[in-house]
C-alpha cells in the first residue's frame, strides 16, 4: 500500500474579475508564495521535489502555460507534469500530487500542485464552445442547425446545462426560489470574511437576490458564480517530514474521481443516459470510494466541515445530499435552521464557494485547500468548532465528473 | 436596457487594479476539424423520412437508446437490436430561455425541454410547441412529436413537440 500523505500548507492568490495587474505567471507566483509563507522551514530549492501543474485548456488561449511558467513555479530542472480536467482540474491536480507522494518514487518526497486560472485574458465562451464543438457539429450533420443549439443550450455555457439539473432538484426537493437565493446569501456572506474571495458581499439579502432578472429560468443573475481570474497552491509530503514542516499536520486519508455517462447532450448527439440530470450517480460513487478508504462510515456525524463545488446554488444542496452529508430533499432545511452556518453543526463553504469565487481551472482545489486549512485552524474564516475531518469536492466534465478529498487531523491506519 | 436584461449592483466590494499591457489575439475554431462516425445513424434517419422512429438497444443491459448510439456506457458493447418506439414522450427536465428577438428585439420567454420518450432510457434535448405558455410546463409532462410537413431524413424532421393530455392518475 502507498505512503501516508499529508497537506502541510495551502496557499491562494488574490481572485478577482479582472487582474490586470498581474500577467499569468505572476498570478501563480502570488499563489505559490502564499502557500511557502506559512512554511517557512521549506526551502523552495531544495526541499520541493516534484510539481503538478494544471489549468483548464484553451480557456485563456495559451496551450502549455506549465512550461513557460516553470521559472515562476521554482520547476527549474525539476519532474514536472499537468493534468487537466475542465471544471474539476484543480480536484485532479490535487489528486495527482497526493499520487506522486503516495507512490513512494525514490527521492520524490515533497509535491507542490498548483491551479489556476486568468478568464480575463481569454474569452471564456471560445472555450466552452471548443469543449462542445464535437457535440454541436455532429448535431449540426443531423440537421440541427447551429442557432437552433444555440437557443436550445443558451449559448452552450454551464448555466444552460445547470438550469436543467436545478428544475429537476427543486421539483424533487419541492423548494422554491427563496431557498436557491438562501444558499447564495450564506456564500457571499461568508466569502466578504475571506481576504482571497472575489464576489465579497458582506449585507447581501435574499431579496436583493430575487430582484435581480433571470438568466435562465430557475436561475437569476444574482444568483451565478462569477468569472474570476485567481490561483492556488498546496504542497503535499509525507508523514513524516510533514511533522517538521508545520504544526498540524492535514492527512489525505481517501480520494476518489469518477466519472459517469455525460448528461444532456450526450456524446455524437445521442443524447443523455441520464433522464435525470440532479441524480449524479457518479458523485455518490465518488463519495463511497473515498470514505472507505478513509475509513469513515457515518459521514453526516464523522464529518466536521465540508466544502463542496457549487457554482449554482442548486448545487450546493444537491451535493450535500449526495455526498451522504444529509438525507435527500433534507438539505435546504439545513440552511433555514442554520445547520450549515459558521457556528453550525456542520458548517458548509464558510470560504464563499464556487458560488463567490470562480477561476475554473483552480477551485476544485481550493476546495480541499480551504477544507485543511480549517482543519490547520488557519483559514480566513475559520469555523468555531474544532474541524477533525473535513471533505474538498469538485464538480466538473460533462457534468458527469466528480472529485472527493477526505482529509483528517489523523493518519488513516485501517487499511494500511 | 429593458427591465429583464437589467444589471444590479448588490453591494459588490470591488477593488481596482493598475493595468499591465494586453496583446488582441483570437484563436479561429472554425479551421478544425472534427471527425465522426454515424454509420449507427443511418437506419435511424431513415426511418425519420418516413415519420417513424426507432431505438437501438443494448443486449447487455436493455437500455434502449434514443437517439442510436454507437456503444453502451454501461456494458461497454456495441447496440445491436433495433426497436420500434412511440412517438410520445415525457418531459425530463426543462428550463425556461430569455432570449432576445433577432427581428423586434423584445425578450421572448421559451421553455427549453429534455424530453424522455416512452420506452427508452435516455433523453435527448428539443422544443416545445411556441404556443405552450411557460408556466404550464412541469416535469413529466405528456408531449407528442410534431412532425414537420416534408421531411429529410434529419433529426430536425420532428419540429417540436406539442402537449397532449395528461391521463395519469398520480398527477393532479
Amino acid at each position: 500500500m502507498g505512503r501516508q500523505v499529508a497537506i502541510v500548507s495551502a496557499g491562494f492568490s488574490e481572485h478577482a474579475s479582472k487582474r490586470s495587474d498581474v500577467s499569468m505567471p505572476e498570478l501563480v507566483n502570488e499563489a505559490i508564495m502564499d502557500c511557502l509563507k506559512k512554511v517557512p522551514s521549506v526551502d523552495p530549492n531544495k526541499d520541493i521535489d516534484a510539481f503538478v501543474n494544471g489549468n483548464m485548456p484553451a480557456f485563456e488561449g495559451a496551450n502549455i502555460p506549465e512550461l513557460w511558467m516553470t521559472d515562476w513555479m521554482g520547476a527549474r530542472n525539476k519532474p514536472l507534469m499537468r493534468v487537466t480536467t475542465g471544471g474539476t482540474t484543480g480536484g485532479t491536480v490535487a489528486i495527482a500530487g497526493y499520487y506522486n507522494v503516495t507512490a513512494g518514487l525514490p527521492g520524490i518526497d515533497t509535491v507542490l500542485a498548483i491551479a489556476f486560472e486568468q478568464q480575463s485574458q481569454g474569452d471564456t465562451a471560445t472555450g466552452l464552445a471548443s469543449v462542445a464543438y464535437g457535440e454541436i457539429s455532429i448535431l449540426n450533420t443531423l440537421g440541427i442547425s447551429y442557432e437552433t443549439l444555440g437557443r436550445l443550450l443558451s449559448a452552450g455555457a454551464a448555466i444552460g446545462v445547470a438550469a436543467y439539473q436545478a428544475t429537476n432538484y427543486m421539483s424533487k426537493a419541492r423548494i422554491t426560489e427563496e431557498d436557491l437565493a438562501r444558499v447564495v446569501v450564506h456564500n457571499r456572506r461568508m466569502a466578504a470574511k475571506n481576504w482571497w474571495a472575489h464576489l465579497r458581499m458582506p449585507n447581501l439579502t435574499i431579496e436583493e437576490v430575487l430582484d435581480t432578472p433571470y438568466v435562465q429560468y430557475p436561475l437569476r443573475y444574482g444568483m451565478l458564480c462569477p468569472a474570476s481570474d485567481g490561483a492556488c497552491a498546496m504542497l503535499f509530503t509525507t508523514e513524516e517530514k510533514a511533522k517538521d514542516m508545520c504544526d498540524i499536520p492535514v492527512y489525505v486519508n481517501g480520494v476518489a474521481s469518477v466519472a459517469n455517462e455525460t448528461a444532456v447532450l450526450g456524446y455524437d448527439g445521442s443524447g443523455s443516459a441520464q433522464v435525470d440530470p440532479s441524480a449524479q450517480i457518479g458523485a455518490m460513487r465518488s463519495s463511497e470510494l473515498a470514505y472507505a478508504q478513509a475509513g469513515i462510515s457515518f459521514p453526516r456525524k464523522e464529518i466536521d466541515y465540508a466544502e463542496v463545488y457549487s457554482p449554482f446554488p442548486n448545487q450546493e444542496l444537491m451535493w450535500l445530499e449526495k455526498l451522504g452529508l444529509f438525507e435527500e430533499t433534507t438539505a435546504p432545511q439545513m440552511y433555514e435552521n442554520g445547520t450549515i452556518a459558521l457556528d453550525g453543526d456542520l458548517p458548509v463553504n464558510c470560504s464563499g464557494g464556487v458560488n463567490s469565487t470562480n477561476a475554473i481551472g483552480a477551485s476544485a482545489m481550493e476546495r480541499p485547500a480551504v477544507a485543511a486549512q480549517q482543519i490547520m485552524g488557519t483559514a480566513d474564516n475559520q469555523v468555531k468548532k474544532t474541524v477533525h475531518t473535513s471533505i474538498g469536492h469538485g464538480w466538473g466534465g460533462s457534468l458527469n465528473l466528480c472529485t472527493l478529498m477526505v482529509m483528517s487531523d489523523e493518519p488513516q491506519r485501517k487499511w494500511r | 436596457m429593458s427591465k429583464r436584461t437589467e444589471r444590479k449592483d448588490m453591494g459588490y466590494i470591488k477593488k481596482d487594479y493598475v493595468k499591465t499591457r494586453t496583446m488582441p489575439g483570437s484563436w479561429y475554431l472554425s479551421s478544425y476539424k472534427y471527425k465522426f462516425n454515424i454509420s449507427h445513424m443511418q437506419p435511424f434517419l431513415k426511418k425519420l423520412k418516413e415519420k417513424k422512429l426507432i431505438a437501438n438497444q443494448c443486449s447487455g443491459c436493455n437500455r434502449v437508446f434514443y437517439p442510436p448510439r454507437l456503444v453502451c456506457g454501461q456494458c461497454l458493447v456495441k447496440p445491436d437490436r433495433w426497436v420500434d418506439i412511440r412517438d410520445t414522450a415525457r418531459v425530463a427536465t426543462y428550463a425556461i430561455a430569455y432570449l432576445k428577438d433577432a427581428e423586434t428585439g423584445e425578450v421572448v420567454e421559451r421553455p427549453m425541454v429534455l424530453v424522455h420518450h416512452d420506452g427508452t432510457d435516455t433523453c435527448n434535448i428539443a422544443e416545445l410547441h411556441p404556443d405552450v405558455d411557460v408556466k404550464d410546463t412541469y416535469i413529466g409532462m405528456p408531449i407528442k412529436a410534431h412532425w414537420r410537413e416534408t421531411t429529410e431524413g434529419g433529426m430536425m424532421d420532428i419540429e417540436y413537440y406539442d402537449p397532449i393530455e395528461d391521463d395519469a392518475k398520480d398527477i393532479k
